[in-house]
């Protein structure tokens, strides 16, 4: 019973960080029907930042992200100025699969130049300590990643709700033309919404390089992560994501306690294949466009 | 249906004895060393251009099913059985015959999702692959890796024979290319690509021909990677089942032109001798990923279509200004849509 | 015709390729196969991994080939001909590292070939070399995939293969008093083919003499969360902990240890705790103090010129003696090889190599070194232990510099 619970709150814990990955892939979807593969890459860009200013500048890592954020904002709407705007609408799903996918290859590249591929981990002095209550030990590290996380998804969620930008995104994600009617930019929400998922994801990516030990190409095992939750969240939606997120962290602990490490990697695919055999469109997707 | 052209005939024909009589007449080792790879991309691209040229689903797992093959042909002729010889490549099509039928399964839970879902669930299918050969240790024995058996081919023509087969193998999947335009599969994959729910409203079985084609082209892939995996005598997870061959494969089709017969040859002529000379260069190798992911942006975005449909489209506006009021000869294939749909 | 005017285009690119491809085939450096009699340099083609993910070992071998050809050049040479470096990237691909030795070999004709990194690059390697009658004299291939192609040609440039690696401590443990063993193990290892045989290998031995194995799990590579691992072995309470890891599983293993508070009285690790400076930066230097490893080669070892090696490396490539990756000293060893067999022999034919080394010990930076007909080296590894947080070897007793210290003191101590 004591290594379930265990394994359930550190599911949760890793959870709540997925939630925060994929947050950003599943609003690049919604807003402009493209599938960002480069989502994984700029988590580990967002780790490697923050490991150099903690390495150079003795910048806590949690408070880098003040830094990293704009910085990979700034990159994002770049990003889809340069290469996905160029695309046609109707080729733009498939289409932004391998365009991303090559800037991801890209980014991988000079991040290999930059940094070789030795594994990374940024490592405060709070990195190894723990907590023990009730019996469960609990890397200090995790829950504050996973509070970070909190914040930052509440953050965007009260964007979404509360600005109007926000409103501009929802009512692009729901019906681009009627927004357009109505006098939204979507242009201008393309761009900044596509530099708002990449920030959120280098903000993970920067408290991730705490918990994980990690170098350019790690950022497959994430992008296929993440790429499930939000299939199986159903695409476009931010809370499915978030329970996708949670439901994939506790899983993958559970298979790891249970039956073992190797076989917790699969979680994602067995998962995956369960969902799309019994509801295609994930458990809150609608069949065609998603309602964030 | 169209006529076969003798044009046509005639290219291919001059195509496939060129190179056939390739080997025999450069025979430095190292020529047909690259000879090897070029074709192995070449199987591949044309592979992968049966399902993602004609039908516009992306498929992006098509190198778990080469890893499927290359194990296969590895658990058939361990070192330990000695040289094997010949047979391998006699085994192989039975290999790419197995998977085409394992795959039916696979594809039917795949096809549930469309369009980019679909992709989506093919990387899913890759990265599963490859966790899977690092975690089934009696098939693959994991990390480890499997030493396949080292035939007695002379030194001299060593390569040749490989060539030769995976030759055979691409012949094969151009030949079953050209059919599949020309018959009511194709007419149905086109439907598809144009508008699947149309195409389905008209009647036409699109889960039969999704499936179909799905199985023929996983099938030809699992040849390949058999036959890949003889060559190079040691296979293990990391590269049997590799993200960047399918992202090569791809790039080679879109270089090349998605939907046409030739385009994944050329693509593969351009991009794997190019790709050796790099790595030839210390300093290019060090920019490799970043070169390759440079090519792919640009192919994409400045050449969408790719070389052979773009030079197309040129030699018709260039013979529509020279005959006024004539209006061009139409395009063998039916263009991608890549205008915007109203 | 569409489709022809798409052939006629493929057809011209092709004509194109051949006809570069004729062009350069007729290129080829000016040495001669067989080395005979004259100044010209001696060509090396060595296939590195320059990129990709051996990027590190890759280039400390890069270092320990080249520090090997600057010295033996500045001392005229081998049987008076300059020693000439090719070295090509394998981006850690086998496919490239095949067609780098293709090339090496039938296009540039170089004189020699010597090892890439890994056995996972090495075994196909290796073939090429046979069939073209090279030798392949290599640092780094050792898992038994490279011994069972039964190759005639290759040596492998370690006093034993990798998964020998454990026997040191097998031997030490087992030669302890009944009542000082062990009585209950767990092995907890990575899945790799230079980690987890060993520990496997090292299970067996230890079952065999009775200590009971009570948890046994191999975690997939690129694992980074331990602490479920770890707890669920650390449940356990084993007396010893057999890890077979590679390096950052290694310090990942040891850091949830000293979260958890467990402190088995025997721990070993046959990778990463080897590493002199990267293992206390990593857990912390109070925490490395009866810590097991194995290893070929360290800085303190007396073999046969490695002050030399080790003044060398550092005058070249700054630094200590104890920040030098032992790839960098296997590498330099290969070199040393070649240079004792010219000097035993006045060739450095390919055939005679072969032979030669087949025959006899033959004393390097990484001890001294024999082999068996398939290139399987004869000797043992080294058990090190970290006493008074340095890294020091403890057995077998004839190349031990202190006695080993036992059971393993808390963590921070």
């Amino acid at each position: 019973m004591r290594l379930f619970v265990q394994a359930v709150i550190l599911g949760l814990l890793a959870g709540g960080v997925y939630a925060l990955m994929a947050s950003g892939l599943t609003l690049a979807f919604g807003i402009m029907r493209v599938i960002n593969v480069a989502q994984g890459v700029m988590i580990i860009l967002g780790a490697y930042l923050s490991y150099t200013l903690f390495t150079r500048f003795s910048i806590d890592p949690f408070l880098s992200v003040l830094i990293v954020v704009p910085v990979v904002f700034v990159l994002g709407v770049v990003i889809e100025l340069i290469f996905i705007r160029p695309l046609r609408p109707s080729d733009r799903e498939s289409l932004s699969l391998l365009v991303t996918w090559a800037v991801a290859l890209g980014i991988e590249g000079v991040l290999g130049l930059v940094y070789s591929t030795t594994y990374r981990s940024t490592i405060p002095s709070y990195a190894n300590g723990s907590w023990r209550i009730g019996g469960f030990v609990i890397l200090q590290v995790q829950v504050y990643a996973f509070a970070f996380s909190v914040v930052i998804l509440t953050l965007l969620g009260l964007v979404l709700a509360k600005t109007r930008f926000g409103r501009a995104v929802r009512g692009t994600v729901q019906n681009p033309a009627s927004a357009a009617l109505l006098g939204v930019d979507e242009r201008r929400v393309a761009a900044i919404g596509f530099g708002l998922s990449v920030a959120t994801a280098a903000a993970a990516g920067a408290v991730y390089g705490v918990v994980t030990p990690f170098n350019p190409g790690s950022h497959y095992d994430l992008i296929s992560l993440l790429l499930t939750i939000i299939v199986l969240g159903g695409m476009g939606s931010l809370p499915g994501t978030v329970v996708a997120a949670m439901l994939m962290g506790v899983s993958q602990a559970l298979l790891a306690t249970y039956i073992s490490p190797t076989s917790a990697k699969l979680t994602f695919f067995i998962l995956l294949i369960a969902i799309l055999v019994v509801r295609p469109q994930g458990l809150f997707g609608a069949v065609e466009r998603g309602k964030l | 249906m169209r006529t076969i052209s003798r044009s046509g005939v005639a290219v291919t024909v001059a195509i496939v004895a060129g190179l056939v009589a390739f080997p025999f007449v450069f025979q430095a080792n190292w020529v047909v060393n690259i000879a090897v790879f070029t074709m192995m991309y070449a199987g591949l691209a044309t592979a992968w251009n049966l399902l993602g040229g004609y039908s516009g689903y992306i498929s992006l797992g098509n190198a778990a099913f080469f890893g499927v093959g290359a194990y296969a042909i590895a658990n058939l002729f361990p070192t330990s059985g000695g040289p094997p010889g010949a047979t391998p490549f006699l085994i192989v099509p039975l290999v790419g015959l197995a998977v085409a039928i394992l795959s039916l399964p696979i594809g039917w839970i795949a096809f549930r999702t469309r369009g980019v879902t679909f992709a989506i669930v093919t990387i899913s299918l890759l990265f599963v692959a490859q966790t899977l050969a690092f975690l089934l240790h009696s098939f693959t024995k994991g990390s480890q890796g499997m030493g396949v058996g080292v035939p007695l081919f002379p030194v001299e023509t060593y390569e040749r024979p490989f060539y030769l087969a995976l030759l055979a193998i691409f012949v094969f999947a151009v030949l079953l290319c050209w059919y599949v335009r020309r018959s009511k599969l194709g007419l149905a994959l086109f439907a598809i690509r144009d508008d699947e729910d149309r195409a389905l409203g008209l009647g036409v079985d699109t889960e039969v021909a999704k499936l179909l084609t799905f199985a023929m082209s996983l099938g030809i892939t699992a040849m390949i990677g058999g036959v890949w995996a003889y060559y190079i005598t040691y296979i293990y997870p990391q590269f049997a089942v590799d993200p960047l061959v399918t992202i090569g494969m791809v790039l080679m089709v879109y270089l090349g032109g998605r939907g046409t017969l030739w385009g994944p040859l050329l693509g593969a002529l351009l991009l794997v001798p190019a790709q050796q000379l790099l790595a030839q260069n210390a300093t290019t190798a060090r920019w490799y990923l970043i070169l390759y992911s440079g090519v792919f942006l640009l192919v994409i975005l400045l050449l969408p279509r790719g070389i052979i449909p773009s030079v197309q489209d040129l030699a018709s506006r260039l013979r529509a200004g020279r005959h006024r009021g004539t209006s061009p000869p139409e395009a063998a294939v039916p263009p991608v849509q890549t205008e915007a749909v109203p | 015709m569409a489709h022809g005017r798409g052939g006629l285009l493929v057809t011209v690119l092709a004509a194109g390729f051949l006809a570069a491809c004729s062009s350069s085939s007729g290129a080829s450096s000016s040495s001669s196969v067989s080395g005979s009699a004259s100044t010209e340099p001696i060509v090396i083609g060595i296939s590195l991994s320059q990129t990709g993910d051996f990027s590190d070992p890759g280039k400390a071998a890069e270092r320990g080939y080249q520090l090997w050809a600057d010295t033996v050049n500045a001392n005229g040479g081998i049987l008076g001909r300059q020693v000439q470096l090719k070295i090509a990237d394998d981006a850690s691909d086998p496919n490239q590292a095949v067609t780098n030795y293709e090339n090496f070999i039938t296009k540039d004709h170089v004189d020699l070939v010597f090892g890439p990194f890994s056995t996972l690059l090495s075994v196909p390697s290796a073939q090429i070399a046979n069939r073209n009658h090279f030798a392949f004299v290599e640092p780094a291939g050792g898992g038994p995939d490279m011994f069972a192609a039964k190759l005639p040609n290759v040596f492998f440039v370690q006093p034993a293969p990798v998964l020998a690696c454990g026997d040191p401590f097998v031997n030490w443990v087992l030669s302890l008093p009944a009542d000082q063993r062990p009585k209950t193990a767990a092995y907890v290892s990575l899945d790799d083919p230079f980690a987890s045989p060993i520990a496997d290998a090292m299970q067996a031995k230890f079952e065999a003499a009775g200590i009971q194995t009570v948890y046994r799990t191999i975690y997939p590579p690129e694992t980074t969360n331990f602490t479920p691992i770890v707890s669920a072995a650390a449940a356990k309470n084993p007396d010893m902990w057999v890890g077979g890891t590679q390096s950052d599983d290694a310090y990942g293993q040891v850091k949830s240890m000293i979260s958890l508070n467990f402190n088995p009285k025997f721990l070993y690790l046959s990778n990463g705790a080897s590493s002199p400076v990267e293992f206390p930066s990593k857990v912390g230097a109070n925490n490395v103090n009866g810590i097991f490893s194995c290893g070929d080669w360290f800085p303190n070892s007396n073999a046969s010129g490695n002050q030399d090696f080790i003044n060398a490396y550092t005058t070249k490539y700054g630094g200590d003696a104890f920040g030098i990756d032992s790839t960098s000293a296997e590498a330099y060893a290969v070199g040393q090889l070649i240079q004792a067999v010219a000097a035993k022999t006045g060739s450095i034919d390919n055939q005679t190599i072969i032979d030669t080394l087949h025959t006899g010990t033959w004393p390097t930076v990484e001890g001294n070194l024999s082999w068996d007909q398939y290139g399987m080296p004869q000797g043992s590894d080294m058990l090190v232990e970290w006493i008074d947080q340095k890294l020091l070897p403890v057995y077998p007793p004839d190349v031990a510099q202190q006695a080993p210290v036992y059971p393993k003191p808390n963590w921070g101590g």
